[in-house]
């Protein structure tokens, strides 16, 4: 009895929480703030000691990106890439130096160009281009993702390559375990008609897509452990809320208090943003 | 319910702000620094609202302000923390 009670106290407006949940109080609001702040920090903090417990990785098949790529191709009428084993070693070596230098960019800090990958390991290009993406945990939505941005659709759809190689690489950048994606795009100078090398960057951020199956492999997701616990408390807010609002129209309580329907709205947009957001980042 | 009805003009505006915020999050999905601007203006226009609604109804007090500002810094953290995990 004296657990309803408490739970009553917590959630519903009566007496002994001066006709208004006491989730709903300002002290509360604000510790479940503190709270939830400390919360990231924990989790901002765990992969310094425990390394393998939060992150992010997935089984994900180059050659799986290989062939979504190509469908991608066929399906707007273009020849498919052809799988290059240098290019697919550079686009390896490319995923390694950002571990190895801890950055997430097109152009190292050192000012080390995608392009110099390819010529390292003897691959003398016409045309190039260079896809990323990480923390996808499946092909599928990695070529999703780079199919929803204009400027890597058109790498992907690009007619002016022949040749592909995909590096696909797990490890820790900036502290959290992640899984990288690097797609090269490549037409051999020899291929075509001799002209001046021309290397095409792509350097546009897009709308990431959700990630779909495959979750052999993967950790635990600092982003979905957020959202999950951002879920949780603004749906157990609405609930209150509702209740609270339902209550206080019946009983006809008059108190000083914000607008109950506005707070609804505000949170009912945290939680649309919340369902929106989605983790993968390609660039 | 009654109250709603009779404020219907003032939530307009609000549900014109909170769309505008989740249209501008799904249109912008590819900028994250602007995510965050939309998400502090989208707090702040709230805090505003709340301030000017409860002014003109003449029942704005100490705690209903803190009220509002502890709902947008609660909905500002946790939309913070999501967008720099993305």
């Amino acid at each position: 009895m004296k657990f309803i009670h408490k739970i009553a106290h917590l959630l519903v407006p009566r007496e002994s929480n001066n006709q208004k949940a006491r989730l709903l109080h300002n002290s509360s609001l604000t510790l479940i703030t503190f709270a939830f702040i400390l919360y990231q920090l924990i989790i901002s903090f765990v992969p310094r000691f425990a390394p393998r417990i939060l992150g992010f990785a997935a089984n994900i098949s180059p050659d799986e990106v290989v062939r979504l790529t190509n469908e991608k191709r066929t399906q707007a009428g273009l020849s498919a890439l052809n799988l290059n084993s240098t290019l697919s070693q550079a686009a390896q070596a490319k995923g390694a130096d950002m571990l190895n230098k801890g950055y997430w960019a097109h152009v190292a800090p050192d000012g080390t160009q995608p392009w110099v990958f390819f010529t390292d390991l003897g691959y003398k290009y016409r045309y190039a281009g260079e896809n990323l993406a990480r923390d996808f945990s499946s092909a599928s939505s990695a070529v999703e993702a780079w199919m929803n941005s204009a400027s890597h659709k058109e790498n992907l759809l690009s007619s002016k390559y022949k040749e592909v190689g995909i590096g696909v690489i797990e490890g820790n950048l900036a502290g959290v375990d992640t899984t990288i994606i690097v797609q090269f795009f490549g037409t051999k100078y020899v291929d075509s008609v001799p002209a001046a090398p021309i290397a095409e960057a792509k350097e546009i951020v897009a709308t990431p897509v959700p990630p779909v199956g495959e979750k052999a492999g993967v950790l635990i997701s600092p982003f979905n452990v957020t959202r999950s616990v951002s879920l949780g408390i603004v749906g157990l807010l609405l609930f209150v809320l509702i209740v609270d609002g339902v209550l206080v129209s019946k009983r006809r309580i008059a108190r000083i208090a914000g607008r109950t329907f506005a707070h609804i709205a505000f949170l009912g947009m945290i939680l649309a943003i919340a369902l929106i957001l989605r983790a993968g980042r390609i660039i | 319910m009654r109250s709603i009805a009779k404020h219907l003009p003032h939530y307009f505006v609000l549900f014109g702000l909170l769309f505008a915020g989740i249209l501008a999050f799904v249109l912008f999905s590819y900028d994250r620094a602007f995510q965050m601007i939309v998400a502090i203006a989208v707090a702040i226009a709230y805090v505003i609202w709340g301030l000017v609604h409860h002014s003109i109804h003449r029942d704005l007090y100490f705690s209903v302000v803190l009220e509002y500002l502890a709902v947008a810094a609660l909905g500002l953290v946790m939309v913070f923390s999501l967008i720099l995990r993305t």
